[in-house]
């Protein structure tokens, strides 16, 4: 049995190189470990997670895990159905921003002020949802 | 029925080869027949990051137990490598120079650092851990662990 | 004399983008690097994953192109995932190399970097711009 102590959501980013919203979503997810769930989250390391990482696909496996996607291809929802199981939850950045009042974003290699803001109001729904899978989980 | 003792951290396994003794450094220890092979723990190749560097005793070098033989490096740490034991050093691997990253993806195996002649091994020994003894250790280091473990 | 790249001609260059290790996002910042200053005209990137997810657009992309990948370690996950989908692979350049030839670099911080991932990121993208120019035939 999994215990409270044991409770941890795997996290997967996308980590988009070819548009911002790829890195507003690395960033937020790196947000949501260091800072807001640094004790409920784990990262699953993409790449290595489609490159056949055993540690990466076994978490993603046996725990519950929430998907970060840039845009609507979807990639980490797609693999990670693929290879271990639905995530929990799916967020994609650019259905949230398209709901708020976002401000021009900057560029994908280096996020301005107003992007960052963007990146943390994306953490914080992330981490929202966290709490949401982990009240989920009996 | 399973060579490793086995635990989970965040989504890292790490392993403690049994039937080896270790130091409270995280080093690991082989008695073998013609002297001891030392090389690091899977805790300690985790949490020292992709390792770049390594600086090992040349062989015929005298070592001696508790004073650093070597040194392992990465762009996160550089760790002290103490000698489990007292002795010559007869062996040292020499793939390690050419690819370092042996200790991080086969630290029991292909990532073994030296082999060395002891001098006093029934004294030496005493010191050592158990599998078993360092595997409660490592738990105990792991609970206090502050931040997060990098992928292997 | 060797011919010089057709203005069509553009080199793809992958990073990992390993979100776990500062050398991750140092792979992805020198690939910025290549394909917004340096090698500007000769070179583009596309995002790892849409490899693995299918999308036709990318698989033919790395098939038509010469690719270059960088991998922040020796797990070298963007080598294997080019050539898993059968990428065109022409080279590979892995982040902790350029560490060994800059031991003096330490960067610690994997979000967004410091200093020293900032200059690691600069030297492989200096590597992989001349990788590029070997490939293109432009030396």
């Amino acid at each position: 049995m999994v215990t409270a102590q044991e409770r941890k959501v795997g996290i997967i980013s996308c980590s988009g190189e070819g548009c911002v919203e790829g890195t507003i979503s690395r960033v937020a997810t790196r947000l949501v470990l260091g800072k807001l769930r640094p004790n409920e989250t784990v990262t699953i390391c993409l790449p290595l997670f489609l490159a056949g990482g055993k540690e990466e696909r076994e978490f993603a496996r046996d725990y519950p895990t929430i998907t970060v996607d840039g845009c609507d291809k979807a990639c980490a929802k797609i693999a990670t159905g693929r290879y271990s199981g639905n995530p929990a939850s799916s967020i994609v950045v650019t259905d949230l921003t398209k709901n708020w009042l976002c401000p021009q974003l900057s560029s994908r290699r280096k996020l301005n002020d107003e992007t960052l803001t963007v990146a943390g109001k994306v953490a914080e729904r992330i981490a929202e949802e966290v709490d949401v899978v982990l009240r989920r989980w009996v | 029925m399973s060579e490793y003792l086995r635990t989970v951290f965040d989504k890292f396994e790490l392993l403690v080869r049994k039937g080896f003794y270790y130091t409270e450094d995280d080093l690991w220890v082989n008695i073998e027949n013609d002297g001891v092979r030392v090389g690091v723990s899977d805790y300690l190749q985790r949490t020292s990051g992709d390792l770049a560097f390594m600086e090992l005793p040349n062989p015929s070098s005298i070592v001696e137990k508790g004073k650093e033989f070597g040194t392992i490096e990465s762009a996160k740490a550089t760790v002290e490598l103490l000698s489990p034991v007292s002795g010559k050093i007869a062996e040292t691997n020499d793939k390690l120079a050419g690819k370092p990253e042996l200790v991080n993806s086969d630290p029991y195996g292909e990532g073994w650092l030296v082999v060395i002649i002891p001098r006093n091994l029934e004294d030496d020994r005493r010191s050592l851990l158990s599998a078993e003894d360092y595997y409660k250790r490592m738990l105990e280091k792991l609970q206090s662990e502050h931040g997060k473990l990098e992928s292997r | 004399m060797k011919m010089k790249a057709t203005s069509q001609e553009k080199v793809v260059v992958i990073p990992c983008s390993g979100i776990g290790k500062a050398f991750g996002s140092i792979s992805r910042d020198a690939v910025y690097e290549v394909t917004e200053n340096l090698r500007k005209d000769t070179t583009q990137t596309l995002c790892l994953a849409l490899l693995v997810s299918g999308d036709e657009e990318s698989l033919q992309l790395v098939r038509n192109s010469k690719c270059i990948t960088v991998d922040g370690c020796p797990l070298q996950c963007a080598q294997k995932n080019v050539s898993l989908a059968g990428g065109n692979l022409a080279g590979s350049l892995r982040v902790v190399d350029a560490y060994k030839d800059n031991r003096q670099l330490k960067p610690k911080s994997v979000t967004f970097l410091d200093s020293d991932g900032q200059q690691m990121a600069l030297a492989i993208a200096e590597k992989v711009a001349e990788k590029v120019d070997d490939l293109l035939g432009e030396h």
